[in-house]
C-alpha cells in the first residue's frame, strides 16, 4: 500500500515536471503590475507577479479553473483557465474597494456572489476589533452573540445556533451550537477568509441553513521552497490578553505544506467602571497543518486542526439573575497570581478536525471530494470534581460535488452524508446519548450570458434521529430550493433571490432535559417537533462608479414551524427557571441593509465605509416580535492610507471603526429595553523595519458602558457591560 | 542563523504555551448554600482536597452542622447536601 501511494505520488511529480504556465499582468496603459496575488481557487495556491507584471509557475493548471488576480487599488478580476489562450491580464485601477460589500466580482466557494448574497471578510491581518467574531459581525445583518470576550458567536440577520450552519475548510462544524454559551470552535489561526450567506440559499452546503452559512478558509499554499511564514503576537490590556501565533509555510516540487500554532491566555475583562467582570478569563490552544500534493489532475490535501479551549463562564449565580447585585460577580482589581487561572464553573472544549480533501480536474469539470471527521469534546463543570456534564460530539461527514463548465452553464451536482453521534460520559446528562443520519443530494444551475444571469437549484435531504434512551426514531425528509436572476445594465445590477430551506430539529431541541449551567436554567425538550421551513425573498440592487458604490438589500423571511425555547413560570430545586421549547406556527424577519463606499477623487487615500442594517421581526402566533432580535445598526469603517505621505516610520494606514447601534425598544415579556450606544476603535499600523508589522490600536476609545441587546449576561445584574477603553498592540513578524 | 534563532525561540514558546502547568490548586473552600428568605445564605464549612474534595462533591453527600448565624440570619441545626466549592469574586 506504501509503494503504491509512494508510486503515484511519484507519477504525479513526472506527468508536471516539463508543464508549465506563464503570463503577464499589466494595467491600463500597459505597465506592469507587481506583487499582485495570483490565486489558483481550485488549487489552493497563491502565487504573485514579479517586477515586471510576470508569473511562472511549473503548475500546469487545468483548463477551467478559477484564477483570481487582485491587488490593493486594482479592480480585482477572475477568470476560467483556458491553456489555448495566452495569461495577458489587465487590471484596471480602481479608486474603490468594494469586495466586503458585495459590489466586486469575486470568486466564491458558496456561489456566485451576482445571483446569491454573498458577502465576504479577509481574516488576514485584521486589527479593526478585538477577535475574529467582532471582525466579521463588520459586516452588515450581521452581529454577535457574546458572554465576555470569551465566548462569541455570529447572528445572520437575527438567526444563529442552528439555523446557522458553519463550515470550515468544506466540512461542516459540530460543536453544540445550539446553546447561546457554546462558541464558534476555533479561533482565526491561519484563516484567509470567511464568505457568507445570508438566508437559505446555500443548497450546496445548506440543507438546514435555513439562517445562512459562514464558510471559512485555509490560507492558501504558497509556492516557496525557502521556508516563509510569521509570527504574530497581540496584547490587549481590558483583558491582559497575550496572544502568540506562528505560521510556517513551505513547498517542493508538488508538495505544498502549511503549519499553524497557537496560545493565547486572557484574565477577567475591565468593564468601564474599572471593575473586572470574576471568570470571564480564557485560555486557547491550537494547532493545525495543511499537507498537499498536486499532480496533473489531482489535488490531495490533508488537513488537520487542534483547538483546545478553556473558557470561564462569567456571571454565574445560584439566585434569580435579576436580582444580582454586580458587585457579587465583579473584582475591584486585578490579581495577576490568581486570575489567569481556571475556576469554576468552566467550560473545557477540545476539538478535533481531520479533512481529506481531493479534487480531480476534467477538461470541463471538476469533481470534489470532502471526508472528514469532527470530535468535540464539551465538558462544563460547576464543580471542581465532577463535570455538569461530559459530551462527545462526533460527526463523519462525506461530500462530493462535481462541477461542469458548458458555455454560459455551469452545472453542480453533489451528495452529502453524515453520521452524528452524541455520547455522555457523565450519568447525569442534559441531552441524551442520540444519533443522526443525514443524507443529501442537490443539483443546482447558474446561467450567466452578457448582462444577465439566473440560478436555480434544488436539494433533497433525510435526517434519520434517533435515541434509544429517548425510545425515539424518527425519519425527516425535505425538498429544498432556491432561485435566482440578476441584470445587469452598465454600472447597475439588480438581483432578486428566492429560497427555500427546510431545518429538522436536533437533539437538543429534542431531548434536553436538565440543568445548563452555562445559561443558568433548566432546559426541558420536546419530541413533538417537527421540521422548520423558511422562505426568503432577498432583493438587491447595487450601483458604483469609480468614487462611489451603493447596495441596497432589503429582504423578508418567513419561517413556519419555528422552534424557539422560551421560559415557564416554573422553577426547577427553588432556582433554575425552567425553559422549554415550542414551535411558533410562522415568524417573520425583514428589513434591509444598505451600504456605501465613498472614496472622494480629491483625497485618494481616504476611503469611507458605511452600512445600514434594520430588522423587524413578528411572530404570527402573539402578534409580538421574536426574542433577541438585534438591534438596528450603523457601522462606519474610515481608512486613511499613509504610505504615499513621507511620514519618517513607514506608516500604512490610520484607521477607524465606529458602531452606532440603535436603541431595541421592540421586546417579548421577558426581556429588557436596551439602550442606544456608540463603539468607536481606531488603530495605526506601519512598520518598524522591514518585516515587522505593527499595529497599535484603542477599542472602545469613548469607554462607552454598553451592554448589546444579544449579550449573554444582558439581563444579569441588570446587564454586564462590554470591555472597557482598551489598548492593544499588534506585532507581526513575517520571513 | 538569526532567522534560525528567532525560529527555533518562537517554537520553544510555543511549545512550553502547549504544555505549560495548567493544575489547578487542590483544596477548595465550600459551603453549604442555605435558602434563606432574603436569598442565598453561605455558611462555610472549611477547606477540602483531593479525595475529600470529591466526598464533599459528589451526589449524595450531606454535612451537618449545628445552628449557625450568618450576618444576622439563621440557618438552623441540621444535615445539608446544597453544598458549593466553586470560588467567588472576592477582591
Amino acid at each position: 500500500m506504501k509503494k503504491f501511494l509512494f508510486s503515484s505520488f511519484f507519477m504525479m511529480n513526472i506527468f508536471t515536471l516539463f508543464s508549465q504556465t506563464k503570463g503577464i499582468i499589466l494595467d491600463a496603459s500597459d505597465a506592469p503590475i507587481n506583487e499582485v496575488s495570483i490565486f489558483l481557487q481550485d488549487q489552493k495556491i497563491l502565487i504573485y507577479s514579479n517586477e515586471d507584471g510576470e508569473f511562472v509557475t511549473k503548475l500546469d493548471i487545468p483548463n477551467n479553473s478559477y484564477i483570481n488576480f487582485y491587488k490593493q487599488g486594482y479592480l480585482s478580476k477572475i477568470l476560467k483557465y483556458n491553456s489555448d489562450l495566452d495569461l495577458k491580464i489587465v487590471l484596471d485601477k480602481l479608486h474603490i474597494n468594494l469586495d466586503e460589500i458585495g459590489v466586486t466580482e469575486s470568486f466564491n466557494i458558496l456561489g456566485n456572489n451576482k445571483l446569491s448574497s454573498i458577502e465576504k471578510k479577509s481574516l488576514k491581518d485584521d486589527f479593526s476589533s478585538s477577535s475574529m467574531i467582532e471582525n466579521i459581525a463588520q459586516l452588515s445583518g450581521v452581529d454577535a452573540i457574546s458572554s465576555g470576550t470569551g465566548i462569541q458567536k455570529l447572528v445572520v440577520r437575527g438567526l444563529s445556533g442552528m439555523r446557522v450552519v458553519t463550515y470550515l475548510n468544506g466540512i461542516k462544524i459540530e460543536n453544540q451550537q445550539w446553546a447561546n454559551d457554546h462558541g464558534i470552535g476555533f479561533t482565526d489561526l491561519g484563516l484567509y477568509e470567511v464568505e457568507l450567506i445570508k438566508g437559505s440559499s446555500a443548497l450546496k452546503y445548506g440543507g438546514e441553513a435555513v439562517g445562512g452559512v459562514i464558510y471559512f478558509k485555509d490560507d492558501p499554499f504558497d509556492i516557496s521552497e525557502v521556508l516563509s511564514g510569521y509570527i504574530g503576537s497581540k496584547f490587549d490590556n481590558s483583558n491582559f490578553l497575550f496572544g502568540n501565533q506562528i505560521g510556517l509555510k513551505w513547498s517542493k516540487n508538488n508538495f505544498y505544506i502549511n503549519l499553524h500554532a497557537q496560545y493565547s491566555l486572557a484574565s477577567d475583562y475591565r468593564l468601564p467602571n474599572s471593575k473586572y467582570l470574576f471568570n470571564s478569563r480564557y485560555r486557547n490552544r491550537a494547532i493545525k497543518f495543511s499537507i498537499a500534493n498536486r499532480g496533473n489532475k489531482m489535488q490531495n490535501i490533508f488537513r488537520y486542526q487542534y483547538n483546545g479551549d478553556e473558557v470561564g463562564i462569567p456571571a454565574h449565580s445560584h439566585e434569580n439573575l435579576e436580582n444580582v447585585n454586580i458587585d457579587d460577580i465583579t473584582n475591584s482589581s486585578i490579581n495577576f497570581s490568581q486570575d489567569f487561572k481556571v475556576t469554576r464553573p468552566t467550560q473545557f472544549i477540545n476539538n478535533h478536525l481531520l479533512i481529506y480533501e481531493n479534487n480531480y480536474f476534467l477538461n470541463k469539470s471538476k469533481l470534489s471530494f470532502h471526508l472528514g471527521h469532527f470530535i468535540n469534546n464539551l465538558k462544563e463543570y460547576e464543580k471542581w470534581t465532577i463535570p455538569a456534564f461530559d459530551m462527545v460530539l462526533s460527526n463523519t461527514q462525506i461530500r462530493t460535488n462535481t462541477r461542469t463548465n458548458l458555455d454560459y452553464f455551469t452545472f453542480n451536482i453533489g451528495a452529502q452524508a453524515g453520521i452524528m453521534k452524541n455520547e455522555n460520559n457523565t450519568i447525569e446528562r442534559l441531552i441524551p446519548d442520540a444519533r443522526t443520519n443525514d443524507l443529501g443530494f442537490y443539483s443546482t444551475l447558474d446561467y450567466e450570458r452578457k448582462q444577465f444571469g439566473l440560478s436555480a437549484g434544488l436539494r433533497l435531504d433525510y435526517k434519520q434521529i434517533d435515541s434509544e434512551e429517548q425510545d425515539y426514531d424518527k425519519l425527516f425528509s425535505a425538498l429544498s430550493s432556491s432561485a435566482g436572476v440578476y441584470f445587469k445594465q452598465q454600472s447597475h445590477l439588480l438581483r432578486l433571490t428566492y429560497s427555500g430551506a427546510f431545518r429538522a430539529p436536533h437533539f437538543a431541541e429534542l431531548f434536553a432535559d436538565g440543568i445548563h449551567h452555562g445559561t443558568n436554567r433548566y432546559e426541558l425538550g420536546n419530541t413533538d417537533l417537527e421540521l422548520e421551513k423558511g422562505y426568503q425573498l432577498d432583493l438587491k440592487y447595487q450601483w458604483s462608479n469609480d468614487h462611489f458604490g451603493l447596495v441596497i438589500n432589503p429582504f423578508s423571511h418567513n419561517i413556519f414551524d419555528f422552534i424557539s425555547i422560551n421560559p415557564t413560570d416554573s422553577l426547577y430545586d427553588n432556582t433554575y427557571k425552567i425553559f422549554d421549547y415550542t414551535q411558533f406556527n410562522k415568524v417573520n424577519l425583514s428589513g434591509f441593509e444598505m451600504n456605501f463606499h465613498f472614496h472622494p477623487h480629491s483625497i485618494h487615500s481616504l476611503h469611507l465605509e458605511q452600512s445600514y442594517s434594520f430588522i423587524k421581526t413578528k411572530n404570527y402566533d402573539d402578534n409580538e416580535v421574536l426574542a433577541l432580535t438585534p438591534s438596528n445598526k450603523i457601522k462606519t469603517g474610515i481608512k486613511f492610507e499613509l504610505e504615499e505621505y513621507n511620514l519618517g516610520l513607514k506608516f500604512k494606514t490610520v484607521s477607524l471603526y465606529h458602531l452606532y447601534s440603535f436603541a431595541q425598544e421592540e421586546i417579548v415579556d421577558n426581556e429588557t429595553v436596551t439602550d442606544a450606544y456608540n463603539v468607536l476603535n481606531i488603530a495605526l499600523s506601519f512598520k518598524l523595519f522591514n518585516q515587522l508589522n505593527v499595529v497599535l490600536g484603542v477599542n472602545n476609545l469613548l469607554n462607552e458602558e454598553y451592554t448589546p441587546h444579544l449579550s449573554r449576561v444582558k439581563e444579569v445584574a441588570g446587564g454586564i457591560p462590554n470591555p472597557a477603553r482598551s489598548f492593544t498592540i499588534n506585532l507581526k513578524y513575517e520571513f | 542563523m538569526k532567522k534560525t534563532n528567532l525560529l527555533t525561540a518562537a517554537t520553544l514558546c510555543i511549545a512550553l504555551g502547549f504544555t505549560s502547568c495548567s493544575k489547578d490548586s487542590d483544596c477548595h473552600e465550600c459551603h453549604i448554600a442555605f435558602d434563606g428568605p432574603n436569598g442565598e445564605i453561605e455558611v462555610e464549612i472549611g477547606e477540602f482536597c483531593g479525595t475529600a474534595l470529591e466526598d464533599v462533591e459528589a451526589p449524595g453527600y450531606s454535612h451537618t452542622i449545628e445552628l449557625t448565624v450568618v450576618d444576622g440570619d439563621t440557618v438552623p441545626a441540621g444535615a445539608y447536601s446544597e453544598i458549593h466549592c466553586e470560588e467567588h469574586a472576592d477582591h
